[in-house]
């Protein structure tokens, strides 16, 4: 196992590596500059785009570039050439809000994907799974800006749903716990959209897995000798067929971070996803270069902690 | 098992007709097909039937669904529904070309790391890793700003970064079909790898291929759609129901048929294919016979 | 990773700790969906109990969120909109967008023009012969005359040519000494090479020496320099910089330096309590040339031979040549040198260009990235306190969020789309401003394209856009078409330029002339090819988007086959218009209250990379343009800025297409604004709009709700 997972990392990191040179040539080989004023303006002279690409080693070549985006990166020195600031530090205050953005969405897709799928698979072949699973690819097949367009334009202004933001704007809260339901309440509309492809997904997942494990033959065994069908589906049936739910738990570290550019626009929320957005408009080089390097590094490590999780949960596997 | 007269294909096509859901599913993919080869015919030989899509008639701009512009008019005064009915091609190209590209790299890499296995394998997946990596956006992006944002190279991008999901997919089947006895006897009889590979392994995992292959129109789609919104997919003046979306934005709160109908005629198509593709996975489950 | 064959039963074993039972599983399942809802309704009723009574405060909805509050690290309009609170400069644009003193007490202009003769006593007779005509100094607005050695000194109390040529022309050429300007570019130590070379020259007369950043220096000498050339290129070589260049880049019959003096206000303070001075004029300049800084806005003080503090409160500018535009760079925010003087750039990003200081009628307060950015007032403002409590920016990604925000009254003000602004009219909740805005949007046809050199084919073209139109439907009347590269509204414009009428039929005719005859399938063929171009626009630009439709379906009608190709904004400037390598494009240009065209129009600035990409060249008007940016006389101005308008307007290298209005709305009744009245009491009006736009009273606004805090002795006009 040790050796297994030392190995992984190592493997990690070599890809890391190559991952990083790739996309900092994909990023600076798109046609663009990161200057700071608009183009076209007609008050910048020669020397002031001269002296702008040394401040930022832009005039350098291609692979010292690179070699000063790591190591600024790994030294915490690396700064955004749009506001100079640290990238950790652009990156890092976008970060709770972002968490607590896909955490509530990873949350509701988990328990209410849960909830449908466990209600499918005992319902199947019966009309409300043929509903549930109908609403479920409904949920996949709609754009996601589309129904969030929808959803803000029909909403606003009805019974104080909130469609921007993370705080009630120009209220002084009467305490603490008061500013965090409020906090709370701006997180569920746009959560919720996020989570619509999750419990969709989830549900289909849970229902499959669920029939499957019906099917085995200990749970005949369980039936045959009597046990009530309750304690048979939820202690034994439902048990064992959360495995693919849990060992799904490592994809989904990436996604904590990763924003969605998408949703957090229309709702005007002060994610990562707008932070990368803007930052490829702006061809921000050091704060995509950040970006990209933590998001990669999550998609290893969740694929290593998948695969762990997944011989912790099921015996019958071994990690060589 | 029993011993099977009728052929596994055939077995499937009457399971599959037998799921309601699946037919209509089944049926509105015919008509969605129908719709885009008759139009799509009609827009590449420009005959402006029922309406020309691309006329500007600003004195009749913004006009919501009437008798003679049966789904409204946009800002410059182009008919909605010809411009949807033309711009269904495009829609269906998108999913179906993309799906083509990711299916062909998918099930190449995925069959050759599955079968040979060890080193290939390790390095494959690997490769596999890295490319789920990727900023996929920013790929599109660049691919998009260096080659034009023609409707091709966005097709063939969106292709070329959604093929990761069918090589695990097809590796994991060929992992388990390699060992089969057909497939042992094959090798003892001295056939090379590829011929293996394509006329044994490849038709006993063609299945659940197919299945992902369905499912991946719809994601297509979606994906083009959230380029459209982004401003970075098919442009305009060419239509498609994506960027009919996305140009019709702004006027949300002026002109709701121009996002409410083009975001119907997406979630309907997505929707048809995931129906179809759920109808046809259930169909060619043989494991509950196995049993 | 192997699996193994099934284990049997471990499955069945059971379940002994209470993590597997029933009712644990049972509570993931449907106690952690219940949770959720409940906590969803509480949150609900938390907010809906708050209290959603009106602050004191106004907040508008933007877009375009600041990266620095640094007025001269910054060149985006998102960072001026927050800055024109915090900051000031010594002039600023009144309310009629004459150029007016801001700190600044007063200015004046003068001009010190230096002539160099070939010997002390062709000086001096050209002194006597100035002296001589002293009835015409009056004219030529100068006050004094002196000889120093070689040199003849003369002070105007007018920056600019004329009046200095007029008296150079009294004198014999050849008893004067031409100036020589050269360009050397280092790249690097500029300062410390010309040390030393002026060291190892010591009897080079350098009339003056200028630094561009540390990478280039420029000196003038007296006569043509050819020795002085060639002695600086060896001697750059010498020191091993084998990529130096050295050129000439100017020979001048005399110097004219003119001088800037400002009297600044003496009763100004910081937000942290310190006297305003001219030190921080001194200190902000210096900024604008520190390389380490970058300031976009550099270019506007390249000009600057010297600046001068001779007390705390008098600012002397030295140009190096009459240029005209100068004076409005000056309106440029001055920055604190008592809190960023020593500190390096670094520091200014992690601290000042968050939380800035400044001395304006607000003071910066919050900043929550990417959602909203809170100013306070200044109590210790020096034209009084604002009526205001705050100023809050809320940063809306997305245009219908921000019009969402303000139909649900979460912000106050929004700059509305013109596609709606007919239903804001229209309705008696809300209050609509339009005035012009200081751009224009155009079709630039690329003049190295053989099809676009024929006047007739461009003349053809403009007659086939329907330009009325486009401003009826697409700007839904909210604008005026464009009569060329000055905007109507500006006090320079040419009024009496007539814009091109649609006429397809004159369209038509003029490319019949042109040999361009209709073709088999209606496109027009010429010598065996099609009339046809790729127009090029930028996406997130509905407008030009749709400009672009129209042109194509416009041109379509006459028998010209128009392609349309979309780039995202940062790929559409860097391959397409900086490699000049394009056919036709749709583009827009922020001109600002500006008369100097040089960068967009003058044949020099056709390379790659430079802003004349449309590669025009008229040598009328490139001496036009040279003239202007010499000339200070508003009369003579207007003359010559008219006339270079209507050239280029003739000439049409664009297809002049419209000048959009700028078009905001509040709610009706929502602020009032109760302004001094100049005779020490106070008027309060409704909100109203000045051609400076909305935001020039700010500091005034005053909510209704909170009236009791105005002067009672206020004038209420309904």
């Amino acid at each position: 196992m040790i050796a297994f997972i030392i190995r992984r990392l190592l493997i990690s990191v070599i890809l890391l590596v190559f991952i990083s040179v790739i996309s900092f040539g994909i990023i600076t080989l798109t046609p663009g500059s990161p200057y700071p004023w608009g183009e076209l303006n007609p008050k910048i002279s020669e020397s002031v785009k001269a002296n702008f690409r040394k401040q930022f080693h832009l005039d350098e070549p291609i692979w010292n570039q690179y070699w000063f985006n790591m190591r600024g990166l790994f030294t915490g020195e690396l700064r955004s050439i749009k506001d100079g600031r640290p990238v950790l530090e652009r990156i890092g205050e976008r970060l709770p809000a972002t968490i607590a953005l896909n955490v509530v969405a990873i949350t509701i897709s988990l328990s209410f994907g849960l909830l449908i799928g466990v209600y499918s698979a005992r319902k199947s072949g019966q009309w409300q799974d043929t509903a549930l699973s109908t609403v479920s690819f409904g949920l996949l097949a709609i754009p996601e800006f589309w129904i969030s367009y929808l959803l803000i334009i029909g909403l606003a202004g009805w019974l104080a749903i909130p469609i921007m933001g993370t705080v009630s704007h120009g209220i002084v809260f009467p305490n603490e716990a008061a500013a965090w339901m409020d906090w709370l309440w701006h997180l569920f509309l746009p959560a919720t959209l996020l989570a619509l492809g999750g419990i969709a997904g989830q549900s289909r997942y849970v229902r499959a897995s669920m029939l499957d494990t019906l099917r085995e033959d200990y749970i005949r065994t369980a039936q045959a000798k009597g046990l009530p069908a309750d304690t048979v589906f939820y202690r034994h049936a439902l048990r064992n067929s959360l495995r693919p739910v849990i060992t799904g738990i490592g994809g989904l570290l990436p996604a904590l971070i990763g924003g969605s550019v998408i949703i957090e626009t229309i709702f005007a929320y002060p994610g990562i996803g707008r932070l990368g957005y803007q930052a490829v408009m702006e061809r921000d080089y050091p704060t995509l270069v950040a970006l990209n390097f933590i998001v990669a590094t999550l998609v290893l490590l969740g694929n290593l902690i998948a695969d762990l999780l997944y011989a912790v949960v099921d015996p019958r596997v071994r990690l060589e | 098992m029993k011993p099977v007269e009728e052929s596994p294909l055939r077995r499937v096509l009457v399971r599959f007709r037998r799921n309601r859901i699946g037919m209509a599913a089944f049926f509105a993919i015919i008509l969605l097909f129908v719709v885009a080869v008759i139009f799509g015919t009609l827009s590449i030989a420009d005959i402006p039937f029922p309406q020309d899509p691309n006329a500007t008639n600003l004195e009749r701009k913004l006009l919501p669904p009437n008798a003679m512009n049966w789904l409204g008019t946009d800002n410059l005064g182009r008919d909605l529904f010809a411009r949807m009915l033309h711009g269904s091609y495009i829609s269906l190209t998108v999913g179906f070309v993309a799906v083509g590209v990711s299916l062909f790299i998918g099930v190449v890499v995925g069959a050759v790391s599955g079968y040979f296995g060890r080193w290939v394998d390790n390095v494959l997946m690997r490769v596999v890793d890295a490319i789920m990596c990727f900023p996929t956006f920013f790929l599109i992006l660049t691919a998009v700003a260096l080659l034009g944002p023609s409707l091709w190279n966005i097709v063939v991008v969106i292709g070329l970064v959604s093929w990761t999901g069918t090589a695990r997919l097809v590796r994991a089947e060929f992992l388990t079909l390699r060992e089969a006895e057909y497939v042992r006897a094959a090798r003892a009889l001295g056939q090379r790898a590829p011929a293996i590979i394509f006329r044994h392994i490849l038709p006993n995992a063609f299945a659940p291929i197919f299945v992902t292959a369905v499912l991946g129109v719809p994601a297509a789609i979606l994906t083009e759609a959230g380029l459209s919104f982004l401003g970075f997919g098919v442009q305009p003046p060419q239509a498609t129901w994506g960027n009919i979306i996305s140009d019709g934005k702004n006027y949300i709160l002026d002109a709701w048929w121009l996002i409410v109908f083009p975001g119907l005629a997406i979630s309907f198509a997505t929707l048809s294919f995931y129906l179809a593709g759920d109808a046809l996975r259930q169909a060619a489950e043989t494991r509950i016979e196995r049993k | 990773m192997r699996v193994f064959p099934e284990i049997g039963n471990s499955q069945l074993r059971p379940a002994a700790s209470w993590i597997c039972s029933g009712a644990v599983v049972r509570f993931f399942v449907y106690g952690i969906p219940v949770l959720l809802v409940a906590l969803l309704v509480a949150s609900f009723l938390t907010v809906a109990s708050f209290s959603t009574d009106r602050k004191n405060e106004l907040t508008i909805a933007s877009i375009g969120e600041p990266t620095k509050l640094n007025p001269i690290q910054s060149a985006e309009s998102g960072a001026s909109e927050v800055e024109q609170f915090l900051f000031e400069g010594l002039l600023q644009y009144d309310q009629n967008l004459q150029i007016s003193p801001q700190l600044a007490k007063s200015f004046s202009l003068s001009q010190t023009t230096t002539i160099y003769f070939q010997g002390p006593t062709a000086a001096l007779t050209a002194l006597s012969f100035v002296r001589a005509a002293k009835e015409a100094w009056a004219d030529l607005s100068l006050l004094e005359a002196r000889a120093e050695g070689t040199k003849l000194y003369l002070k105007f109390g007018l920056p600019g040519m004329t009046a200095s040529e007029k008296i150079y022309e009294l004198f014999n050429p050849a008893s004067t000494l031409p100036l020589t300007t050269l360009r050397a570019e280092t790249g690097g130590e500029a300062r410390a090479l010309l040390k030393e070379f002026q060291e190892a020259n010591i009897d080079l007369p350098i009339v003056r020496a200028w630094f561009d950043y540390d990478a280039a220096f420029e000196i003038t000498i007296p006569g043509e320099a050819k020795q002085a050339l060639e002695d600086l290129k060896a001697f750059l070589a010498k020191k091993g910089k084998e990529k130096a260049t050295v050129v000439v880049t100017e020979t001048r019959k005399f110097l004219a330096e003119p001088v800037v003096q400002f009297i600044l206000r003496d009763d100004v303070r910081w937000h942290d309590g310190a006297p305003f001075s001219s030190k921080d004029v001194a200190f902000t300049y210096r900024s604008l040339v520190n390389e380490a800084v970058a300031s976009p806005r550099k270019s506007d003080f390249d000009l600057i031979q010297s600046l001068e503090t001779p007390g705390p409160h008098e600012v002397l500018v030295t140009y190096r040549k009459p240029f005209s535009p100068a004076l409005t760079s000056w309106m440029i925010p001055l920055l604190p040198a008592h809190i960023l003087e020593d500190k390096p750039v670094t520091w200014w990003n992690d601290n000042f260009n968050r939380r800035p200081i400044g001395l304006g009628p607000f003071k910066f307060s919050s900043w929550k990235t990417n959602e909203t950015l809170r100013l306070v007032a200044n109590d210790d403002y020096y034209q009084g306190k604002p009526w205001l409590e705050a100023v809050v920016f809320r940063y809306l990604p997305d245009p219908i969020a921000v019009r969402l925000s303000f139909m649900t009254r979460q912000t106050d003000f929004w700059g509305v789309d013109p596609w709606a602004v007919k239903s804001y009219i229209d309705d008696p909740r809300f209050q609509v401003f339009r005035y012009p805005s200081n751009s224009y949007t155009y079709v630039g046809w690329n003049l190295r394209n053989p099809l676009f050199q024929d006047l007739r084919v461009r003349t053809a073209f403009a007659h086939a856009v329907n330009v009325p139109e486009m401003i009826k439907y697409i700007l839904y009347g909210n604008g005026v078409q464009s009569t060329g590269i000055f905007l109507p509204h500006f006090w320079f414009a040419n009024p009496d330029i007539k814009p091109i009428p649609y006429s397809p039929e004159t369209a038509k005719r003029l490319l019949d002339e042109a040999g361009w005859k209709p073709g088999p399938d209606g496109i027009r063929v010429k010598d065996g090819k099609r009339l046809e171009f790729t127009l090029l626009s930028n996406q997130a630009n509905e407008v030009r988007k749709d400009i672009a439709t129209l042109v194509q379906d416009n041109l379509g009608d006459i028998g010209v086959e128009v392609k349309v190709e979309i780039y995202e904004w940062a790929v559409f400037i860097s391959r397409f218009v900086n490699k000049l390598e394009f056919e036709a494009l749709v583009l827009g240009w922020n001109t600002g209250v500006d008369f100097d065209a040089y960068q967009v129009w003058h044949s020099s600035q056709t390379n790659p990379e430079q802003l004349n990409f449309v590669g025009y060249k008229n040598p009328k008007a490139d001496k036009l343009i040279e003239q202007l940016r010499q000339e200070f006389d508003p009369e003579k101005i207007k003359a010559m800025a008219g006339e270079l308008q209507r050239i280029i307007y003739e000439d049409q290298p664009y297809l002049f297409l419209f000048v959009p209005d700028a078009t905001s709305v509040i709610w009706k009744n929502s602020f009032r604004i109760c302004r001094p009245d100049g005779k020490g009491g106070f008027v309060d009006t409704p909100v109203e709009i000045t051609k400076a736009g909305w935001t020039y009273y700010l500091q005034w606004f005053y909510r209704p709700e909170y009236a009791d805090r105005l002067p009672a002795n206020r004038e209420v006009r309904p």
